[in-house]
Formats: C-alpha cells, structure tokens, sequence
C-alpha cells in the first residue's frame, strides 16, 4: 500500500522543515519568470489576442504559451546540465563527449567562485554580519590576485598558490576595513560595505588605466593576462575542451574548511554565538570586537578567493566589466547564501542552482532570444520568497506560524 | 524602564556630541589649507583666470549678459583658503549648534570655486583658461534633483522606522516606466504619476514584507534593486529595443518664470529648470513642514524612535510605516522620472547607483529634508565636477573624484567626521504583543 510512504511525505509536507520553502521558492520564481515570458513575448500575446476567433483558440493559445516557456526553460536546463539526446548519442556511440558534458562543465566553472563568495558571505551571517561588499571585495581580490599572477613570473607550483594568497590578501584588505570601522566605531556595516564596493569599483578602474596593471600598447581600461604559470588549469587537460578547472577543487575545500570551521572550531562556534545572541556572546566573554574583525577578515577573504579564482579560471585577465552587472558574483552570493540558509551544504546547493540559471540563461539568450536578465528576475524573486517564508507557507498552505520573527540578519542603522 | 528613565536616555541621546562640530570643523581646515597651499601657493603669481556666467545651450530665456571675470589665480585662492580657514576656526572654537551644514556646506562651494579657479589658470595645464559657473550649476543641477528625490524618499521611510535601500531600484523603475510615457503621451505629468504608481507599488511591497512578514528589511531592499535593474535591462530589449517609439528620449520642457529667470546666475539654476526640479523644492518644503511642525509628523517621529511607546499612546504604528514607505516610494519613483525627463533615454543601469548616493546624502544630513539638500547638493556637484574636469586636464583621474562621495559618508557613517544618529527603531521590525 502507498498508505506508507503518503503520510510521511505529508507529515514532511506540514512539518516545520525549510527545505519545502525554499523548493517552492524556486518553483514560484520559474512561475513568475514564465510569467514575465509570457508578458513580454509577442508571438505568446498575439496567440492569446485571437482566442475568441476560433473554436480552438484557446487551444491554440495554450499550445503556443507552452512552446515557448518551455523552449526558454528547456533550453536552461540543456545548456546548464544535459542535453539527453547529446548524451544519448555519446553514450551509444562513446563519442562527442566533450559535447555532451560541456552544459555541467560550464556550470561548474561558474559554480567555483560563486560557491566560495557565498561562503563568505554565509558565515558573516552565521554571525549576525551582512557582508554587502562582497562584490567589492571580489574586485579587490582580482586586482591583488592579476597583480600578482602578471607581474610575477614564477614556476606554477609557487605561482598559482602565490596568485591565489595575493587574492586572498586583497580581499582581506577591503573587507577589514568595514570590520575595523564596525568594531571601534560601531558604524553599521551595510552602509559602509556597500559605499566601499563603490570606492573599489572606481579604484579598478584607477588601477586599469595604471601602466602597472594596464596592458602595453592599450588605451581602454584592460588589464595585463596573468601569466599561463598562474592559471588554473582545466581538470581534464587544456586537449579534452572542458573548461571546468581546479577552481571547483578549491571551491570544495573552502566548503570543507567552513563546515570544520563552523561546527568543530572554538572561534567558528563564538561567530555563532555572536549571530544567535550578542548579549549571550558578550556574557560569555566572547570579545565581540575581535569577532567583527575577524568575521570580516575570513568574509573578505574568501570573496577575494572568489575575485582571484574568476580571474585565474575563466577570464584571465580585468576589464571595466569585471564582476559588473549580471557578472556580479559577489552579489549573487548574498542571495545564494540565503537561499542555501547560510549553512554549506546549503549553499552548494544554492550556488549550483544559481550557476545553472546563469550558465542556462546564456544558452536560452542565444536559442531563444530571451535575454539572459530573466535569470536574474528568477533569482531575486526566488530570494525574496526565501526571506519571507511565512509568505510561501501560506501560499501553499503549509503550517503557518504567525509569531515566527524572520530575522535573517542584522536589525537597522544603530 | 519606568518613564522617567526612558526620559533620561532620550536626553542623554538627544543631547548635542561634542565631536560632530569639532570633526567639521577640522575638516574645514583642511579644505582651506588644501585651498591655500595646493591651489594658492601652487599656481603662477602671473597665471589669470577667468571665469564666465553667460549660460550656453539654453533655449528659451535668456538672462542678460554678463561680463567675464578675470581674476589672478593666485591671490584669489589665498584669499578663498584664508576664508574657509576662518570658518573652520569659527567652528572649532564657537561649536555653533545650529548651522554646522550650513557652514560646512559654504566652504564646499568656496573649495569647489577654488578648484576650478586654479584647474584654469593660464598658463596652466588647461587647454581653455575659461570655466563658466552657471554651466557648472546649471550642469549639475540634474544630479542633484535626483538625489534630494531619493533623499527625501529615504527621510520619509527612515523617520517611520523603515530602512529604505530600495530607493536606487524606485529610481530604475520610475525612470523605465516613466520613460515610457513621456515617450508614448508626451506627457510628463502622466509620466510623473506613472513614477509615483509604480515607486508606490515598490514601496508597498517592501513595507508589505517588512511590516506583515517581518522580512529582513535591508535584504529585501537589496533584492528589490536587483529585480528591477534585471528587469529593466530584460525589458530593454524585449520592448524597448524592437519598439524605439516607446523610448525616444524626449526632455521635460523648461518652464521659465517670468522675470526671475533673467536674474544673472540664479536665474538659470532656479529658475529655468523643468516641472520636476519646482516639485522637488515644494516637496523639501512640505515634508520639513510636515515632519517638525505637524501633529502628523510628531506621530512618525515617535513610530520611527519608539514604537512601543507610540503604540501605547494611540498611534497606529502599522498604519503610519505603511503610509509613510508608500509616500516615500512613490517620491522616489518620481525622482526616477525627473532623471530621465533630464538626461533623456532609459538606458538600463542609466541611474548608476544614484540611489545609493541619495542613502549617503540622507545619512550625511543627519535624516533630515534640508541636511539632506545640503548633502545632495555637495554630492551631486562633486559627481558632475569628476565626470566633466577631465576635459580641463585636472591632473586628478576622474576615477579618484568620483569615490568622493562615498568616502565621505563612509567617514560620516564611522564618526570621524563627527557622528549622526539613526531613529532609534529604524530598520527594526515591529509587533504588537
């Protein structure tokens, strides 16, 4: 009988567990991203405006909705994961595998360094902090990080670990400068984050049009490369054209190193005493100054590993575009650490879904003429359900608790 | 707490920092020694500048001529440096209680003139020895309407108790839409109310979330730019690209009023600008007035430094955050219409984090509408002065000018540039027990 497996999944359905918010999350921002589809495609609309001409217009205009949602989500998923019939034939065939394993190795070339800013960005909420400026600090990041790897010539065993520290140390540097400032003079960390990615956005472009970094023989604000010797090099060789690298192996130890971090180290467990409760923390003698100080420094960090990571995987070197607009990994990490709950395991998750949307997005601009914005619409609508889970348990009327205080973060200015 | 202890703090709180007066003040000094040393000492006792206050590319009314001005570079910016020195002194030793911005805000405007003096003197680096100032208010005076827009917006949210980050994303969508009417009616009225509906419509998300959910306010103000910036980037070329007609990029009329606009220099700025820059000054005047001076006003105050106690004494907190973010979305979605009805086409990312700076100007104007004219005036001057002195071969990258604003109210925010105060609950989510 199905009587076994039912209840469970229906317990599970009216539990209190966050997975089922966050997975109708995801399915109400594809059902309003269909909806943005919809309103925007001509040949969807003119479907629906000949309804009352026929006897199957109706018919017609539903048929036509659903072929061109469908193509756009379609073509997400077989640009970001696989394409079965590709793969089909590559595993009948046992050729053209690069093809078929192409959309999940681009995913997991985008994965890399959104999963490492997002871990950054998790664990200054684990404790309480919202690290806005991650995008900056990203910046920051690939700029030490190209530094480094262009004017450097080193063998690759020192060169690439020197190029990645060199990211780190950027990193570290935009984001203790909101620690130190939060820490001694209590000013809120959102402001000053947020005005510093600006400040940093501008120093790229400072540092772009300097004869150090600047290209030879360039006028426009394009960097010089970084050095072969200080690329990560693709998994599979530079022959098998995969472009998944060790970027991916570096994004899986940082989840290891946040998880040890934050479950098993003394200092991972008073960020989360801090996060949880300040007043606890200061009762249990947690010096909350060192933490913000801290906080900020791994948070910055790791987003400066994000930024060098980016630059040495995928684009080897900077321009004005660095990390601007969609590219802007260091804000999609904020709401793929929401939506992963900022724990890691989550975050994988979340940044995985993420960078097949971006990824998929691509591959549906190109085959649908869709632009790749709607990847963007899905993702802020997804974390805006995710912030208000009360909001999605009513919808689909899971167990509603009115008196749950949703605080995700940091309360106010003062 | 009983109320006599609540009193007490609040005092102690409203009580005056020392340190504000004296951090401007410092900072005058500085602007005044940069003036006299680096400006002053630093150019050709022979060099001369001139400058020029005939407006260029103006349609409609045109003041009489002006004479030009040719000055010594040199002597002139001693004595602007001798200046601002003074009114830093003045600061650091009367600690005015009243003023500081006021002040402060002069020896911008003395600073700035002697920046441009000395970025023209001839002989000198520039390739015109000419600056004409009405061009650089009149050039200026966009920006800074923008700015007081989301400033006034983030005043009205912050003053209830609600963290308002969204400004820049009312601005992308009352610029979009708004475009889009101007562009269809070619009417900005209509394109006005177009803004108003669709910043409303953002603010009653946000304060829906906010006050009904309990949402983190600061999060779902971010999340909010970022749909409407991806938003409007998609609809660009989905409908604005194919159908050029619904975005052509018309400018607001310029309404001179009469006589007024002749006057030499101000008239130009004031008074010959288009409708939206009128309705932002009759909003600065209205929201002062209804803030400070108005039983309404009193009520979100209160909303926005303590909630509870507004609660006890009969006021609808809910209700009043719900109406205020609402008023002030809808400001700000019309402060995205005046940027368009200015600059011409919607082009996405066209705002270029406007709002961002209007949250800055807010917080540097201590929360208040005139601070934050005062605020939005320097901001907006030092962003048009670093997107346009590159032409005059300022030997400072444009790059390092624009994080001028940013620097300074990370400096404002950390207190070393004296320390403002947020409404005590603002930002804090509120539930009625």
């Amino acid at each position: 009988m199905s009587n076994s497996s039912k209840p469970n999944l229906w317990v599970r359905y009216t539990s209190k567990s966050p997975v089922f918010v966050t997975v109708f999350s995801v399915v109400l921002g594809l059902v309003v991203g269909a909806l943005v589809i919809i309103a925007t495609s001509p040949v969807i609309l003119h479907s629906w405006s000949l309804v009352f001409s026929s006897w199957g217009g109706i018919f017609h205009a539903l048929k036509v909705t659903l072929d061109n949602v469908g193509a756009a989500y379609r073509s997400i998923f077989t640009g970001s994961i696989v394409d079965p019939p590709q793969f089909w034939h590559a595993l009948t065939t046992g050729k053209d595998w690069t093809v078929a394993l192409t959309p999940i190795s681009e995913t997991l070339t985008y994965t890399a360094p959104l999963l490492i800013a997002s871990i950054g960005v998790g664990i200054a909420f684990q404790a309480g902090m919202f690290n806005i400026g991650a995008n900056g600090q990203a910046v920051m990041g690939g700029i030490v990080g190209t530094a480094a790897g262009s004017m450097l010539h080193l063998p690759t065993v020192v060169h690439v670990p020197l190029t990645l520290l060199a990211g780190i140390l950027g990193g570290v540097i935009a984001g203790i400068i909101p620690g130190l400032l939060k820490a001694f003079t209590g000013a809120h960390e959102v402001i000053i984050t947020l005005m510093l990615n600006y400040v940093i956005a501008f120093f790229l472009i400072y540092t772009l049009l300097s004869t150090a970094l600047q290209q030879p023989g360039q006028q426009n604000d394009v960097s010089r490369y970084v050095d072969p010797t200080a690329q990560l090099s693709p998994l599979f060789g530079a022959h098998s054209g995969l472009r998944v690298n060790w970027g991916i192996i570096i994004a899986g130890i940082v989840v290891l190193f946040a998880w040890w971090f934050l479950e098993r180290s003394t200092l991972g467990f008073d960020f989360r005493v801090t996060g949880a409760s300040p007043k606890t923390a200061q009762a249990s003698g947690i010096n909350a100054k060192v933490v913000i100080v801290l906080v900020f420094l791994i948070s910055g960090g790791l987003a400066g590993l994000a930024g060098v990571v980016q630059v040495s995987s995928t684009t080897h070197f900077l321009d004005g575009g660095f990390l601007v607009g969609s590219a802007g990994i260091g804000f999609t990490a904020i709401t793929v650490s929401l939506l992963g709950r900022n724990n890691p395991i989550g975050i994988i998750w979340g940044s995985l879904l993420f960078a097949a949307l971006n990824v998929g997005g691509r591959v549906m601009q190109a085959s649908t003429s869709i632009p790749l914005d709607l990847a963007t619409i899905i993702q802020s609508v997804i974390v805006l359900f995710v912030a208000t889970p009360v909001l999605v348990k009513e919808i689909f009327r899971l167990r509603v608790e009115h008196a749950e205080a949703v605080q995700l973060s940091v309360k106010g200015w003062s | 707490m009983s109320i006599s202890e609540i009193a007490s703090t609040t005092i102690s709180k409203v009580k005056r920092p020392v340190g504000r007066s004296r951090a401007i003040g410092t900072l005058t000094l500085l602007l005044g020694a940069f003036t006299t040393f680096i400006f002053g000492l630093g150019s050709n006792p022979a060099s001369k500048s001139i400058l020029t206050f005939n407006p260029t590319n103006l349609t409609g009314v045109i003041p009489p001529h002006v004479g030009e001005l040719s000055v010594p570079s040199k002597a002139t910016c001693l004595i602007l440096g001798i200046l601002i020195i003074a009114v830093g002194i003045e600061i650091l030793v009367r600690r005015p209680a009243e003023g500081l911005m006021v002040r402060f805000g002069g020896s911008a405007v003395l600073f700035v003139i002697g920046l441009l003096i000395w970025t023209v003197r001839v002989p000198g680096p520039a390739p015109f020895g000419v600056i004409n100032m009405t061009a650089v208010l009149v050039g200026s005076s966009p920006l800074v309407m923008v700015l007081v827009f989301g400033a006034l917006s983030g005043v009205m949210c912050e003053r209830a108790g609600v963290v308002n980050i969204a400004i820049e994303g009312q601005f992308i969508g009352g610029a979009f839409f708004g475009s889009m009417i101007a562009s269809t009616t070619h009417n900005f009225i209509l394109a006005a109310f177009m803004g108003a509906l669709i910043g409303a419509l953002l603010g009653l998300l946000l304060s829906f979330l906010a006050l009904r959910y309990l949402s983190d306010q600061i999060i779902v103000g971010v999340v909010i730019v970022t749909m409407l910036a991806s938003l409007s980037s998609y609809l660009n070329v989905q409908v604005l690209s194919p159908y050029p007609q619904y975005n052509t990029g018309d400018l607001a009329p310029k309404l001179a009023i009469p006589l007024l606009a002749k006057i030499p220099i101000l008239g130009p700025v004031f008074f010959n600008q288009n409708g939206f820059f009128y309705l932002m000054i009759v909003l600065v005047v209205v929201i002062s007035f209804a803030l400070f001076k108005t039983r309404y006003g009193l009520h979100v105050r209160a909303v926005g430094e303590h909630p509870k106690a507004a609660e006890t004494v009969g006021i609808d907190v809910i209700k009043i955050r719900y109406f205020n973010v609402v008023v002030g979305g809808a400001i700000a979605g019309i402060g995205g219409v005046a940027f368009v009805a200015s600059y011409g086409q919607f082009q996405p990312g066209c705002t270029s984090g406007l709002g961002y700076i209007a949250l800055a100007a807010l917080i540097f104007g201590k929360w208040r509408p005139s601070g934050a004219v005062v605020a939005s005036i320097i901001f907006g001057v030092s962003v048009y002065l670093a997107n346009n002195l590159q032409t005059y071969n300022v030997p400072v990258r444009s790059a390092i000018l624009q994080t001028f604003p940013y620097l300074i109210t990370i400096g404002v925010v950390a207190g070393l540039i004296g320390r403002v105060r947020a409404p005590a609950a603002d930002g804090q989510p509120y539930k009625r027990d």
